[in-house]
């Protein structure tokens, strides 16, 4: 609005004055920095600064007009050119401010996000390390657990070697023990199937009979005393006759009599499911069948401690 | 001759008055202090290590002495005029300091922001 006003006094000016009267450089200079400045930011940022300078341009222009040559006149239409520039300056200047704070409004906006994108990287991290520190507690824990197991099993493997060695210690006491009263009574041997306990067919049975002597039962009393302390082991008892008869007959004779030593084996506590009768007939003779002594020694039953 | 005497000396009165106004008009010392305080102030705004803003304080300066002489040489008016040029290069030489230091503010505010988005790309 004013750059107009401007321009229609110039125009005024000029169309009263014409060529008859040149204006001084002075005023030129002022109308052009007039210009100048309206042309910038002064007018949007500093109207009163712009205004200041229009005043002064105005009191140059009115000199002007009253005293064209006059000193007053190139002074004020200094002053005006003066102004003007200052408006300029100002423009420029409150331009460079708005730059200025919008840089900084920026700048801090810049620091909030990135102080809040710290804040949740950091969050995030402390996330994943609690996460992590979980899993490293768990696993701990798993391996604690996992030791304490280990540990309770190999004292527990410990404690059954050492059992197992205690058993088979008292074991192979309790059967020398054993071999030992056996060997007292009856005839012990080492064989590849076992211990072999001998008892004769005589002491045991009447001839072609199955039921025990009531010495017999002395006899494997004190036998089954020996065999209780090796409860442990498998026991086998075989009956076994002399070649005299047919072989059904002895074989049938060889097997009661195992079975009447094994009941009664089992009647003095021996484990039923450890102990089994066969009976062998005539066929695994120990001595002649031609003599009576071989034939005495045949007539046997034998009681096979199996290893 | 009392009264005439009365008049006489309030004519007198008012002639010495009236002559001591004009007399005081006409002797009325040049108000330079407008001129130096803003030269002061271009000064303190540091214009001297600002290139345009000094050519107008040496302006300044150079009009203020200007107006100091044609007032001793009783140019009173033209010393008057001359006070308003360096008062208005003194004015604009406190503005162009200004202006500088808001300008280089601005520019390493802008630059502040652009280094601190590349450095957090």
């Amino acid at each position: 609005m004013k750059t107009l006003q401007f321009l229609i006094l110039v125009t005024f000016v000029a169309l009263f004055i014409g060529c008859a009267t040149v204006a001084p450089n002075e005023l030129v200079n002022a109308r052009s920095a007039y210009q100048l400045a309206s042309q910038g930011s002064a007018e949007q940022l500093v109207p009163a600064e712009l205004h200041k300078a229009h005043e002064a341009l105005v009191l140059a222009e009115q000199s002007f007009l009253k005293d064209p040559d006059s000193q007053k006149t190139k002074d004020l239409a200094y002053v005006a050119q003066r102004k003007s520039e200052q408006a300029g300056a100002l423009g420029a200047m409150a331009a460079d401010k708005a730059s200025k704070d919008k840089a900084n409004a920026d700048f801090r906006k810049k620091q909030t996000e990135i102080v809040k994108q710290g804040k949740q990287d950091l969050s995030d991290s402390e996330q994943r390390t609690a996460a992590a520190q979980a899993e490293i507690d768990k696993q701990a824990a798993v391996k604690e657990v996992k030791d304490k197991s280990d540990a309770e099993f190999q004292k527990q493997q410990a404690e059954i070697v050492k059992q197992g060695r205690q058993d088979l210690s008292d074991s192979e006491q309790r059967t020398a023990a054993a071999v030992a009263e056996l060997a007292a009574i009856a005839a012990v041997k080492e064989e590849e199937r076992g211990l072999v306990v001998t008892l004769s067919g005589g002491v045991l049975f009447r001839s072609a009979e199955s039921t025990l002597l009531s010495s017999a039962k002395v006899k494997l009393d004190q036998v089954a005393n020996a065999l209780l302390a090796v409860r442990a082991r498998n026991l086998i008892v075989e009956g076994h006759t002399d070649s005299q008869g047919s072989a059904s007959y002895n074989q049938g004779l060889s097997q009661r009599r195992a079975d009447a030593v094994r009941d009664y084996l089992v009647q003095r506590g021996y484990p039923t499911d450890r102990i089994q009768a066969r009976g062998k007939g005539k066929g695994s003779p120990i001595a002649d069948n031609a003599s009576p002594e071989g034939r005495a020694n045949n007539r046997r039953v034998e009681i096979i401690i199996e290893r | 001759m009392k009264h005439v005497s009365k008049i006489g000396i309030m004519v007198f009165a008012v002639a010495v008055v009236a002559t001591a106004i004009v007399a005081g008009c006409a002797n009325a010392p040049l108000r330079t202090e407008a001129s130096t305080s803003g030269i002061r102030a271009a000064e303190e705004a540091g214009a001297a290590k600002v290139p345009q803003a000094s050519l107008h304080l040496q302006l300044a300066k150079e009009e203020l002495e200007l107006a100091k002489g044609l007032a001793a040489k009783g140019e009173k008016e033209k010393a008057a005029s001359m006070l308003l040029r360096a008062e208005a290069d003194a004015e604009l030489a406190v503005v162009l300091s200004h202006g500088d230091a808001e300008k280089s503010e601005a520019m390493a505010a802008v630059e502040r922001v652009r280094q601190l988005r590349q450095d957090n790309q």
